[in-house]
Order: C-alpha cells, then structure tokens, then sequence
C-alpha cells in the first residue's frame, strides 16, 4: 500500500463543487430530442385508414376503428388507428410503414392522468396537447419499408410502335410481377373502389404465391373479362392506392393482366370449374358489349338460359369497335368472350334490335330483358362548316380500322377532343402514318384521358396544343382538305368554385389547313329501337336511362346497364352493371329464393 | 321606356315570355327525360323573373358595376331548331342563345339612353342576363364538353 | 504472455468434494435475485463455511421471456423490435446481429454510409455500457460516488442515442437493410464535447477507483482465470484478455467498418477482478478513440438503408447462418434458421453471460470472502437476460 493510493479517493471533492447532473423538473427543463419516439400524432385528415400501422405493430397496440368524419370518403376506408398505450412499445414501426405520412411521433414523453382508459385512444381524433408538436420521429427522407417505386412495364419504343398495330405493353414477367405484386399492403381500399369490388389484394396475393389459377378463380367471382380489363381499365383502383400517395400505386391493372397472362384459355373450364343449372327461364341480352357480356356470364351461373341479340358482327362493344388493337389485341378480347359464350350462351350477330326484331316481341317472348348498348352517335360540336365532308368522327375512324376498313384520313390530321377516344383516334392516325395534332379546349392536367395514353400519344408524336377552342370549320383551297378556326383560351377560375373554365380570348386566333378534322369531343345513345311509347315508361334523363338499385326500370321486365345507364361511361362499371342486373333478374325470376 | 318601372316591366315580360316558351316546348318535346329538363329551364326563368320583381319593390338591387365571366360559348355555335325532338345539347344552346341576344339588347339600350339613371338599369340588367348566360354555358362546359 | 488458441478443450478440472451439510457446519445463503440490470435478476445458492464459499450454484430463469420462441412467432420486420431486449443494457448488438444474419440470408448489401453508422452506434453503446459497468463494480465493493458520475455520463451518451435513434434505452435503429436515419444536425458537435468529458471523468475514475487503495486491495486476486480454462470453459471477451488471450473480432474476423479504424487489443496478465476492470477501463478509452475515428470518417449523404422487399409479407430465403460480433462481453452471436416463409424457423442466441455467469462463476466462487462474491460477480460482466433468451 503506498501512501498515493491512500490519497488519491480524496480527489473526489473536485467535483464537489460541480453543478449538479440531475435536473430539477425534468419534463420541463428536458423536451425529448428533436426525433424522440414519444406519443403519436395523426393526422386524421391527411390518413387513409389503409390500416398498415395496424398490420406491422407487433404488439397490436392498434385497433382500426370507425370514425364518423371520414366514413364514406372516396379512397379512405372511414378507419382510424386506435392506440393503445398499455400494449404500445414505442418502436415507431407503425410511423415508418404509413403509406400517407400522417402518423408520426410526437417528442412529448410524460403524460399523466387519474383515467386509465385514457391510455386507449385515437390519435388525431380525440384531442392530445402534443398534436401539433413540431418535433418527434418522423421517418427519415430516404427511408422504405416497401418499395415506393413501380416495376416499370416493358413497352414497344414509340418508334417502332407506330408503325403497326402490335400491342405496346409486353407484359410482366414472372419475376417482374412478383416483385410488383410485392408493393401491396393489402388495405382493401381499392376493392371498395372498384365498381366491380374485385378482391385485389387477394388476387395479387395469389402472384406472389404463383398460384394463378387461384387468381383467376377470384377474378372471375366480380369480373368475367380480366384479360380485358387487365389492358385497359381504368383501374380507379390505383388512384386510390395508397402505396401511391408518395411512391406510385401498385400496377393492379398490370397484375391482373398477369395473371390471365399466365393461363392457357383450354384451361378455363377446368380451373373455374363453373357449374350451370337449368332454371326454365329465359333472358335476352341486347347488346354484347361488357355490360351484356357479363350480365350473360352470371345469368348462366345462375341457370337462366341466355339469348344475346347484337347488331355487329362480333361481340364486344366499344372495345372490338372502338378500342384499338395496339391496346387490347382481338385474341385477347376473344379469350374473355369465347370462354362466357362457351358455358351456353345463345349468340345472335348481325341482329339489331328494332329492325330485324322488335323491342317489344322480346319482351314478350322472353322473362327478362337486360339492354347495354352503349353509347354509339358521336357528340357533334355545333360550330359552323361541322358538316364538311372531312370532318370525320373519332369513333367511325376507330370502328373502320377495327373492320380492316381504311378509313381515308390523308397525311395531316387534327383530331379535336380529350378524351380516350381521342387519345385513340389520334394514336391510330399516327399508326396509318399521317402527322396528328390534338386540339384541346382546356389543359393537359384537365384532359379526361388516362394519363399514361397521353404520353404515350406524345410519345408518339403526337403534338397536343391545348387551350384550343373551335370556332369554325371553312373550305380550305383544295377540296380534299379542310380549315379549322380556332382560338386560344385562357382558364379563369370561376368564382362559383369548380375546375378552371377555358375562355376564348378572340384577339389570338390561329387558323390551319388538313387533310381532315377527326371530332371525338363525346358520345352519346341511340335509344331509337324502343318506341316513343317504351321511352316514357323507362325513366330516362339526358338520354341515359336512370336504373334503380338492381339495375331495374319501372318497365317491368325490363334491366338496363353499360354506358347508356351509368355516369362513367367505361368497362369496369359496364360489367358491374351486367354483374348487377343478373343478380336483380335473378331476384325478379326467383322471388323465393331470397 | 322612359322609367324605371317600365324598363323593369318590359324584363319582367321577357323572362316570363322566356318560361312560356319552355314550358310550351316541354309540352311538345318528343325525346324521353327532355321535357323534365325544359320544365326546369323555364322555372329558372321564373326564378329571373322573381329577381326583377323584387328589384321593382326595392327588396333586391341591381349590380351594374359587378364583373360578369363571359365564356363565350354560345357566341361561335350554330342556331338549332326548336323541334320537339330536340336535344339536351340543342335546348341548352337554345337557351345559351336567348340570353345572349337579351344581354346584348340591354347593352345597346343602354348606349343609347341620355338619361344616367336608367342607363345604369339597363347596364344593370345587362349584367343579370349575363349571369343568366353564364349559368346556361357553365352547364354546356360540363355536360356537353365534358369530353372536351 | 499471451496464448495461443490452441488449448485442448478439457473438462477435467478436479470435483469438489460432496458436503455433508448435516454436519452443522455449512450454512446456505440466497445472493439475489435483485435488481434486472448489472448482474441481477439471477441468484447465486451459496454454501459457507464460516464466512468462506465452499459451494456455489447459479439459479437462473427470473427473466425468462422465452424470447427465442416469440420471434418463431413474429416476422422479420416485427422481430427487429424484440430483439433489442435480450440484453437491456447493450441492445444494439442484438439488433446490428439480428440485421446481419436477416442480410446474409436474403443477400442484402448494407450501403457504406449505414456501415459507418452502425459502428458508430455499436462503440456509442460499448461506451454507455462500460460507464454502468464500471459504476457496478465500484458501487460492488461499496463505493458509491462514482457509480453517481459514471451513470450520469452514461446519460449524456444515451442523450446521443436519444437524438441519433429516437430513443434512449431501446434503440431500434440498426434495421435489416441499414439503419434508420443519417445523423441529426450538430450531432457530431455534441458528441465530440460528450467524449472529451467523458474523457476526462475517466481520468478522475482512475484516480479515484482504480488507484483507491481499498479497492486494490479487494479486487486484486479476487477470481483468478487461470489460462486452462479460457477454452474449456470458452471463455471470451475482456475476461480472456485480461488472462492475456488477444482475441477479439473486431481484430480478428473485422465486420462493419472495423478494418479500417486504428486500435489495438487491449491486454493484461494478473486475470483478477482488477485487471479485467483495469482491461475495461482501457477500452472504454478505446470506444472513445473509435467513436471519434467514425465521426471523422462516416458519409454524411447517400443511402442508409438498402432497397427493400415489402417488409410486410417478407420472406427470407431458406437458409441457416451464424454471425457474431464483439460486444463489450466477448463474442455475441446469432444463429438463424429460415425455412422460406414469412416466420423465422429458429433463432438461437449466444451470450457469454451463459457460461461466465454460471460455470466460471462458480467455479471461482469457491474460496472467496461471502463479502467479495458481489464484486467477483460484477467482475465477469454478466446480463441474466442473454442467458434466458
Ligand atoms: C375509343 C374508345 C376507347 C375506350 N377506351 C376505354 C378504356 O381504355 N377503358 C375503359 O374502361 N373503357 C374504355 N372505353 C369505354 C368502354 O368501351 C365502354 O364503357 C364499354 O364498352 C361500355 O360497354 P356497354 O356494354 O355499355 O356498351 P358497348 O360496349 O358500347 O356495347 C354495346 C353493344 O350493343 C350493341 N347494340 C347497340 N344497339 C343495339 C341494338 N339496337 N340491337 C342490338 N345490338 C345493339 C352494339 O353493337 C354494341 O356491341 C372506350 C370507348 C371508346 C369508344
Ligand atoms: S410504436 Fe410500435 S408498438 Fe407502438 S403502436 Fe406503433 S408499431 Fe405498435
């Protein structure tokens, strides 16, 4: 023992006069770091109710509970998470996986009160004093626990796509589509959106196990023409997706394309195994579009016997007529049709109702009646000179080229109009080599078409001028070529509120010369095959009919579905309509049975 | 017209002339749902007609000096027939039309009286037929342009 | 002198008698179970002769969480937040080994800047550790002040885990895939002034602790590792070094960023209760050296964290792997099976604490004062929960 080692413990009192380590009211001296994992915030406005919080807490410290306020919104499923601080570990998962970035943390870490229960509670909703703390966990920029980003699709390169008909999107491959069908969370909130209600999540799940015949049983329980409908839905589904609210949705149009894809047609009857009865009763079809399509799909499961009159040729509707083939190639269409046909549907082509057969002798001859047929008379723009022999219109350009008509369109072509169908005549013109301008009245971000057909018709080289509003169409020197008046628009934001509205600003008008104006502004029915006296008694309102909750009209009997009785006009909602009205029929000839 | 009253009266007249016309119209109209939509055309006349009654007992005020949006719709479109099979599109261009011919027959009015106060009526009328125009194209732009 | 690695592992140390403890002279004594940090929440079944330990047996199982089994139960993502509690006062070994493994087996590649911050964390918590550890051993042999500064400086490190991770205690930061955040603003200002303190806290230590007479005294030959037992009992970490045995992963199989920071291992040769604090001591000067090597040379952009399958139907690769790493206790590691589902087949834990907390503890517990038995059992550094996993 040395006399320093005796000495040195003294040292101690040189900290004696230190200020102390230990802090007199700690939760008010000491806020948590700026990044502190303490009590959650919601923003209740802002979330989704996707419930991914819920899926990953470990500890399920979260229930998702109604909440009044946000039931019924479009994309949100009226879901709030509850917390549940006896359970909660604080680990901040649930922050990390929110697809809206409306959870967070809060670095407030003391919370004092008599009431347990209180503990329990719904963050955002029920008022909190850290709410609106600025600081806490927030997750990192840079920081995923999914993949934000879609798998790219394989497209044909605009330069080699225009030069023929071939489909643009290739497909995914199997591993492309697991990777993709991966980025589901499987929150449900598409299935609501869907008109349909397809089982997305399921189905997608059924990719990343590979068992697609699985997937096509469960496709085939809301939608009987997936082939279709995995090429060109409108997939309102993946606007609401909320893996999309920072990253991009999940590709679900793309999966379910997969998934048919991946099955061979001769397979069908085995793997859908579906069974038809024989009720003794009889439905005519009028129209084989989506609607009558699927409408004759679910008749049949149903045991009624089906008799589908369609005028064409083919069935199909819009999407043989108008839909081009780059899109949604024929043998495609055909997979979906052949198989509802083949469970014993009575097909009459070339059969228009209200001149080869009356309305009126099907409704006595037959139990039901269930009409989809669409809309087929193009809207016209009521501007002087519309009825120069070169203005054509979008949907007879469209229907020409479907029939392996040429439909004479020349080299310099203005298509007018926003829409798909614009979207298509333009993209078809290109591909019968002409130089294709659209002339629209508003901007881009206003046009009603689907954003990827846009820039794929830019990409094409297509030449969109928006802001474009005719005025008046003139001879133009030669007689095979036409003159457009047109103006430019300014938007002004109308003070009742809505969407900017073009005006015309008639100091800059342009004036051009083509080899023709192809108008494709719209369209509506042909409602002319029922008499004056049928008309009445079908409730109709701006020549479409307006249908009661099963699809039924006040005209016993009668059903109607498709584009000529819904407000959207497309083939997901057509096909709920078909789905719908033969569970209505079913209902009507089956009383008892419910 | 040398008053107010009788400016006010002669409107008065119009609009309710307007509503006859819808209303006889509907009668006539042949295509299914159009003449639910004509009987409705002409309430909203009865309603313009409402608005200068009560600007005549001094319940309500013209607004001469408000800025009206002018769409410029009906201006570049052709003139339809009032048949009975018309359309919805036709009877809201024919509807477009007639306000725009009475919004412009106040505003020649107006340029041509000396006398300020009523000139400042008939701007003020001018303005309420611009509103109504206004009302009649906001609803060609969505359901007729909808695709445009 | 140091040795080579290449002991026969035998097991032939003599038996103790058996005690006839009808003969009155035996008495029994329970130490612990106590408190769940430092050593606690185990108990040691002591026999006395007078005041001297003739037999010593470790009971374990106050802490059983069965930890192992609820990650059968948990996905991969889900058990990122479990594992950190397997050794409350170092969980971010567990995580950096749980995030290795769930990496190896799915072919993950960790981006550079993550790597440094892992480092970074790990020392950080190497440090923090030590700080209590050192409190513990000194509060052992009954000098309370300097587990006072010690924890308090511990504190000020778990400040930088607080502002670094979002959490003081259970860090979850090193997630598979990376980590979960770069560094915050004026971060590395404040740790470089908590590291010159610390520093300097250490100098006053060993003035007054390590160069305490009493404490000398007490711990000097208290619980000799002799050399033959580093293998048979496999005995690692600053327990085996302080015996003279430089091994260390960091040195030897370098994971992390460790290949590319300058030290060297820490040794001693008396292998007492001293000299493996004294080891201690000397590496917790060494986890300040290294933390500032990481300020100096982590990225301060680009990823930290790897791209990612969907975490939340994530299904590693069948497979099995063992990884490890150095924790303030010797080697730490992780042996994973995947069968390829969405579950972990089967996780296994390596602690040290399992054999130092039971058979070398008692095997060196025989023949000690009953007065120095807590110090001899803060010696060996042991946490209950990594043996009940
Ligand atoms: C160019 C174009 C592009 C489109 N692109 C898309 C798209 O990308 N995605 C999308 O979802 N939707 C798209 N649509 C809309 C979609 O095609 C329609 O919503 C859908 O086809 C409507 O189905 P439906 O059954 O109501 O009517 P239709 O498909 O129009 O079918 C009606 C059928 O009834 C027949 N018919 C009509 N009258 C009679 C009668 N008196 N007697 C017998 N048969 C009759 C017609 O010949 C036709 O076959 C597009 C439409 C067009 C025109
Ligand atoms: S912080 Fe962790 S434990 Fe708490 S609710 Fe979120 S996910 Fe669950």
């Amino acid at each position: 023992m040395n006399l320093k080692d005796l000495l040195s413990p003294f040292f101690v009192w040189q900290r004696a006069f230190e200020k102390p380590f230990t802090s007199m009211r700690p939760t008010i001296d000491r806020p948590g770091a700026p990044a502190y994992r303490g009590f959650h915030i919601n923003i209740a406005e802002t979330c989704v109710g996707c419930g991914s919080c819920h899926t990953i807490c470990q500890n399920h410290a979260i229930d998702m509970v109604p909440v009044a306020e946000f039931e019924g919104r479009p994309g949100d499923s009226g879901l709030r998470p509850r917390f549940d601080y006896g359970r909660c570990c604080w680990c901040g998962l649930c922050v990390d996986i929110c697809t809206a970035a409306s959870l967070r943390m809060s670095n407030e870490y003391a919370w004092f009160t008599e009431d347990p229960t209180e503990f329990h509670f719904t963050a955002g909703v029920e008022d909190k004093p850290w709410q609106n703390n600025e600081h806490g966990y927030r997750r990192a920029e840079g920081y995923h626990l999914y993949p934000p980003k879609r798998i790219e699709m394989d497209m044909l390169p605009p330069d080699e796509s225009v030069q023929s008909f071939e489909e643009v999107a290739k497909g995914y491959s199997i591993e492309q589509a697991k990777k993709e069908a991966d980025r589901c969370v499987e929150c449900g909130i598409c299935v609501a959106t869907c008109p349909a209600h397809m089982d997305v999540p399921d189905y997608i799940h059924s990719i990343r196990d590979g068992d697609y015949e699985k997937g096509l049983q469960l496709m085939y329980r809301t939608n009987p023409v997936p082939a279709t409908c995995g090429r060109i839905c409108t997939r309102r589904c993946e606007s609401v997706c909320p893996v999309g609210i920072l990253g991009e949705p999940v590709a679900i149009r793309w999966l379910k394309r997969f998934i048919v894809d991946q099955v061979d047609a001769k397979d069908y009857k085995r793997i859908l195994n579906d069974q038809v009865g024989n009720s003794g009763k009889n439905v005519a079809i009028i129209g084989a579009g989506p609607g009558g399509l699927s409408a004759a799909y679910y008749l049949r499961k149903k045991g009624h016997a089906v008799t589908v009159f369609e005028a064409e040729k083919a069935a199909g509707g819009m999407l043989r007529y108008g839909v081009p083939s780059y899109r949604l190639p024929d043998d495609e269409l055909d997979k979906d049709i052949e198989y509802i046909v083949s469970l014993g549907v009575d097909m009459n082509y070339n059969t228009r109702v209200g001149k080869d057969i009356s309305f009126e002798l099907l409704l006595q001859d037959y139990d039901a009646v269930f009409l989809s047929t669409g809309l087929s008379v193009p809207s016209s723009m009521r501007i002087q000179g519309e009825d120069h022999l070169r203005v054509l219109s979008g949907l007879q350009i469209l229907a020409d080229v479907a029939s392996g008509r040429d439909p004479g369109i020349g080299s310099k072509v203005a298509v007018i109009g926003g829409g798909n169908v614009a979207m298509d005549a333009a993209r078809v013109s290109r591909r019968l080599g002409a130089d294709v301008t659209i002339l629209y009245r508003r901007r881009i971000a206003d046009m009603p078409a689907d954003i990827e057909e846009i820039h794929e018709s830019q990409e094409e080289g297509c030449t969109i001028v928006p802001q474009a509003i005719p005025v008046e169409i003139v001879n133009a020197t030669q007689p095979d070529q036409v003159t457009i008046k047109w103006g430019e628009a300014e938007m002004v934001q109308d003070p009742k509120g809505g969407r900017p509205r073009p005006v015309l600003q008639e100091d800059r008008m342009h004036e051009e010369t083509y080899d023709c104006i192809v108008s494709a502004i719209g369209q509506g029915s042909n409602l002319d095959f029922l008499t004056k006296e049928t008309q009445e008694q079908l409730t109709i309102e701006w020549g479409k009919f307006t249908p009661g909750e099963y699809q039924h009209t006040p005209l016993q009997k009668v059903f109607v579905g498709g584009d000529v009785a819904n407000r959207v006009a497309d083939a997901i909602s057509a096909i709920e309509d078909g789905h719908h009205a033969a569970r209505g029929i079913d209902r009507f000839l089956n009383p008892d049975a419910y | 017209m040398n008053t107010v009253d009788e400016v006010l009266d002669y409107a008065i007249d119009q609009e309710q002339q307007a509503a006859d016309f819808y209303a006889n119209l509907a009668e006539r109209a042949e295509k299914a749902g159009m003449k639910k939509i004509l009987l409705e055309f002409a309430e909203e006349e009865i309603r313009h007609k409402e608005r200068l009654l009560a600007v005549k007992t001094g319940e309500h005020e013209l607004s001469p000096e408000e800025e009206v949006l002018d769409l410029k719709i009906s201006d570049y479109l052709v003139e339809v027939d009032e048949s009975p099979d018309i359309s919805y599109q036709d009877a809201l261009i024919v509807a477009m039309k007639r306000e725009r011919a009475a919004y412009e027959l106040y505003s020649d009015m107006a340029e041509k009286v000396p006398e300020s106060n009523l000139r400042q009526v008939f701007v003020g009328l001018a303005k309420e037929e611009a509103k109504h125009k206004l009302f009649f194209e906001s609803e060609y732009d969505e359901r007729v342009l909808m695709d445009n | 002198m140091t040795h080579s690695t290449g002991h026969s592992a035998s097991l032939d140390f003599p038996q103790p008698e058996p005690l006839d403890l009808s003969s009155g002279k035996y008495v029994k004594l329970w130490q612990g179970p106590q408190h769940p940090g430092i050593t606690g929440n185990m108990s040691l079944e002591l026999t006395l002769c007078g005041d001297e330990i003739v037999e010593c047996k470790t009971h374990v199982g106050y802490l059983h969480r069965a930890f192992e089994k609820l990650m059968e139960r948990r996905t991969y993502i889900q058990n990122f937040t479990v594992v950190c509690r397997i050794a409350v006062p170092e969980p971010t070994f567990n995580e950096y080994l749980y995030a290795q493994a769930i990496e190896e087996l799915s072919g993950i590649e960790v981006p550079e800047r993550a790597v440094w911050l892992r480092t970074l964390n790990l020392e950080l918590m190497r440090l923090a550790s030590f700080l209590m550890w050192i409190g513990g051993l000194s509060g052992a042999f009954g000098q309370y002040t300097v587990p006072n500064w010690t924890l308090a400086h511990r504190d000020y490190v778990l400040d930088l885990f607080e502002e670094m991770t979002g959490a003081r205690i259970y860090h979850m930061y090193i997630v598979p895939g990376g980590v979960r955040a770069g560094l915050p603003d004026g971060f590395e200002q404040r740790a470089r002034e908590i590291m010159d303190s610390t520093e300097k806290l250490l100098v006053q230590i060993e003035r007054v602790m390590f160069n305490n007479t009493v404490f000398k005294t007490r711990s000097k030959g208290l619980g000799i590792i002799t050399p033959d037992m580093i293998d048979p009992y496999g005995i690692v970490g600053p327990n085996a070094r302080a015996c003279g045995f430089a091994r260390d992963l960091r040195k030897d199989e370098p994971y992390l960023a460790y290949d590319q920071l300058d030290f060297d291992v820490v040794t001693d040769n008396d292998s007492d209760a001293y000299s493996r604090a004294y080891c201690r001591l000397q590496e917790t000067r060494q986890s300040i050296s290294l933390i500032r090597q990481c300020l100096d040379n982590a990225p301060t952009d680009g990823p930290f964290q790897a791209d990612m399958p969907n975490v939340l139907h994530w299904k590693v690769p069948a497979g099995e792997t063992y990884v490890k790493a150095e924790c303030t206790r010797g080697e730490y590691g992780y042996y994973i099976v995947s069968d390829g589902s969405e579950y972990i087949r089967r996780v296994h834990v390596r602690g040290p604490s399992y054999t130092h907390a039971i058979a070398v503890m008692e095997r060196l517990a025989v023949g000690t004062n009953i007065a120095d038995i807590a110090g001899l059992m803060v010696s060996l550094h042991t946490y209950p929960p990594e043996i009940e996993r």
